[in-house]
């Protein structure tokens, strides 16, 4: 029986569609993840020397030590963000003759082979082998490395408990985040270090074994939680991803003045704020307005005069991540109700313009809210103007146009993260153009003349674009029109 | 068989299922209607324990459902798509189901040619996963899958839905057939009048989650229920 469930899972991990139909996206995130756990397993290899560069004359286990808390802690909110909850089967088995034990804990087990869980190891391994084995023996070695590992599969259970069981409460993750920022705050201010408090316990391990004992106890202790929790709660109604949200009217009154369009727009707004996808997406473009802090204060882009060629790339993101994160899946949002487009007279024309008002209007509130990086300097609001010119005479109109190439149907109800739904070549390729556009108005002239040219130029651009809105949306309606057959039967597949 | 008492459920404010007392004799062909919303399938699912009570409990056999899980083996359903897995084909999802009931493969053989001529040559032996079956082909599995390892209790939820109309007269005669030779109890639950009187012998009429009438008069039934609901 056991083997049976065993079989179905893996059977379902192969077979499901997004993996059939999309062998491109699924082999570029099997790369990915590949690629990352090597960057891991080799920041591991080199931990050694790491430390010693940055803490030189310090004892680098101890120093280790003191900042293993913080690992932890930035472990608990990407497990929060990516850890994804294994209850999709739970409707498929619940009514068949197996017991709800032992399908939770397949469930459960299958959750567990999760890359996830091998950055702990992959990461303290080496250093582990290199520097604990040799000052304490092999024994100190597995006492500190389980003792790492044990806390780290711990979280694991405890966030499949914590998520489910505050699934719609952000009353955690804030928790958390202060914290987070509590901890690393005082240790900046000197109130108190987190870590330093911390370290003891884990220099404890080094030297016996009950700190990892007491470890294993906390993952069995964990397990056994998260393992009741789960079976006690196997209904239909209790146990699942996401659960019904209630139903409120939100709408921008703004949009209404713009006749059809204008309600379309509000419906494309309803449907990004009630699909958990893109409500995802939406909270990343928010975050990405912070983007700018990361560049605009490192030094190494500080120049004498002029402005570094970094930051049109930056003021492009800034103002125009909504468009180019949201926009490059352009139909796949609608590919549910596509058909429902394509019913009403004139729908397809209506629904460009609606998705046009939508991207113009969020990257008009994105460039507001980063106007306050003028503090970094009126050079940067100068960025933030041509590229914001940029993005709404040009680049939107080539983006919808590369995305209407093959799009594919997605649903909206799955997470954002590691989701590769709906991304096909067209996505891939829609980065030159987002990449190398902006340059190759703006680079010409600030090499032949200087900076400010260059920037003019990609406003000028865009203001070109943008007074040329018409004839360029035609292009995108016309080719949304011409396809809109193959497009609308691709939707109707399964996905 | 099955026994309801005192069964409540709640969303927040509202109820949706207020049965004080209901039974279910064994080999019975019982059957449930009642518009949209009356509660039809969340009794179901009730009773099947995939949905916790408010209040009240249901009895398989003395057992309370929600406490043990043995009586499953002896209890099929088939209420929607999601109780398949969908990434199997037929014949792995039968086969899959073979193991889980302990079944030999002649008694699945057995069952299965049962079902010859409601599958119409169109569901096994193709290369196609269920969820790229129509949903006439996904029913007729649905409720193949649910009459198999000799239940003696079968819930089917609008097992005649989307069904074209000489599937629905050879299902008919199936379930009677079943009905006669193995004394299996079912649970069906339907729009169609005509198909459920034809069938069950006992019809009890929900509204607003409440039983409103229990119908154990065969030659009464239809007009009854006619009655009602063009009201």
């Amino acid at each position: 029986m056991f083997f049976t469930l065993i079989r179905l899972q893996y059977l379902k991990s192969i077979r499901s569609t997004s993996f059939a139909k999309s062998a491109l996206a699924t082999g570029f995130l099997v790369f990915i993840s590949l690629l990352l756990l090597s960057y891991v397993f080799f920041a591991g290899l080199f931990l050694g020397r790491i430390i010693d560069q940055f803490a030189e004359g310090k004892e680098p286990i101890s120093f280790l030590n003191s900042l293993l808390i913080y690992f932890f802690l930035g472990e608990f909110m990407y497990r929060y963000f990516i850890q994804k909850l294994p209850v999709v089967d739970l409707e498929s088995l619940l009514h068949l003759p197996i017991g709800k034990k032992k399908i939770v804990s397949v469930l459960l087990l299958r959750s567990f082979l999760s890359p996830l869980n091998l950055i702990a190891l992959l990461l303290f391994l080496p250093f582990g082998v290199e520097a604990v084995q040799e000052e304490y023996g092999v024994l100190g070695l597995i006492s500190w490395l389980g003792t790492l590992l044990g806390i780290s599969w711990s979280l694991h259970w405890f966030m499949l408990w914590f998520k489910q069981r505050f699934e719609d409460s952000l009353l955690g993750l804030g928790l958390v985040f202060v914290i987070v920022l509590l901890s690393g705050g005082s240790t900046y201010l000197g109130w108190f270090d987190v870590g330093a408090l911390v370290a003891p316990f884990f220099t404890a391990a080094t030297q016996s074994v009950l700190s990892a004992v007491g470890a294993l106890g906390l993952l069995l202790t964990l397990f056994i939680i998260c393992y009741r929790y789960y079976v006690s709660h196997a209904y239909l109604e209790e146990l699942g991803e996401e659960k019904s949200y209630q139903v409120s009217d939100q709408s921008f009154g703004l949009f209404s003045r713009f006749g059809v369009a204008g309600e379309l727009a509000n419906l494309e707004w309803k449907l990004i704020i009630r699909h958990k996808k893109s409500r995802t997406y939406l909270m990343l473009s928010a975050f990405f307005l912070l983007y700018g802090l990361i560049f605009y204060t490192n030094p190494a882009y500080q120049t004498e005069s002029g402005i570094s060629p970094i930051y049109i790339f930056v003021g492009v993101f800034i103002t125009g991540i909504f468009m180019i994160q949201y926009g490059q899946l352009f139909l796949s949002w609608n590919s549910s109700n596509f058909d429902f487009f394509l019913m009403q007279k004139g729908g397809l024309e209506a629904l460009v313009r609606a998705k046009y008002l939508l991207f113009l209007g969020v990257s008009g509130v994105c460039f507001l809210a980063s106007v306050p990086y003028v503090y970094f300097g009126w050079d940067i609001l100068l960025v933030h103007v041509a590229t914001f010119l940029f993005n709404c005479g040009i680049l939107v109109h080539v983006i919808l146009y590369v995305a209407l190439w093959k799009p594919k149907p997605m649903d909206l109800s799955k997470g954002a993260m590691f989701n590769y739904e709906g991304v096909g070549a067209a996505q891939f390729l829609i980065i030159i153009p987002l990449m190398a556009g902006p340059y190759l108005v703006y680079l010409p002239f600030s090499y032949l003349i200087n900076d400010y040219a260059g920037l003019l130029a990609l406003g000028v651009t865009g203001l070109t674009g943008i007074l040329a809105f018409g004839p360029l949306s035609r292009l995108v309606t016309q080719r949304l029109l011409a396809n809109r057959f193959e497009i609308s039967s691709s939707f109707r597949q399964e996905l | 068989m099955i026994q309801v008492s005192q069964l409540k459920k709640q969303y927040k404010e509202a109820v949706v299922l207020d049965i004080p007392q209901l039974e279910i004799t064994k080999g019975e062909c019982f059957g449930l209607v009642g518009n949209n919303g009356a509660g039809k399938t969340t009794l179901f699912r009730i009773m099947l324990d995939l949905v916790r009570t408010t209040a009240g409990q249901v009895t398989f056999q003395g057992e309370d459902v929600s406490k043990t899980e043995s009586w499953k083996s002896q209890a099929g359903a088939y209420l929607d798509e999601q109780m398949l897995l969908a990434f199997l084909t037929p014949d792995e999802y039968f086969e899959t189901l073979r193991k889980i009931y302990g079944l030999s493969e002649a008694d699945l053989q057995l069952h299965l040619s049962k079902f010859a001529e409601l599958f119409n040559e169109e569901v096994l032996g193709k290369k196609k996963y269920i969820r790229d079956l129509s949903k006439g082909n996904l029913k007729k599995v649905g409720i193949a899958a649910a009459m198999l390892g000799h239940p003696q209790v079968v819930f089917l939820d609008e097992p005649f839905e989307n069904l074209d109309p000489s599937s629905q007269i050879r299902l008919k005669k199936l379930i009677l057939s079943e009905l006669e030779t193995s004394k299996i109890t079912f649970l069906i639950s339907s729009h169609d009048l005509n198909h459920v009187t034809d069938l069950c012998d006992r019809i009890v009429l929900l509204e607003k989650g409440k039983v409103i009438r229990d119908l154990r008069d065969k030659s009464e039934m239809l007009n009854e229920l006619e009655t009602y609901f063009v009201g």
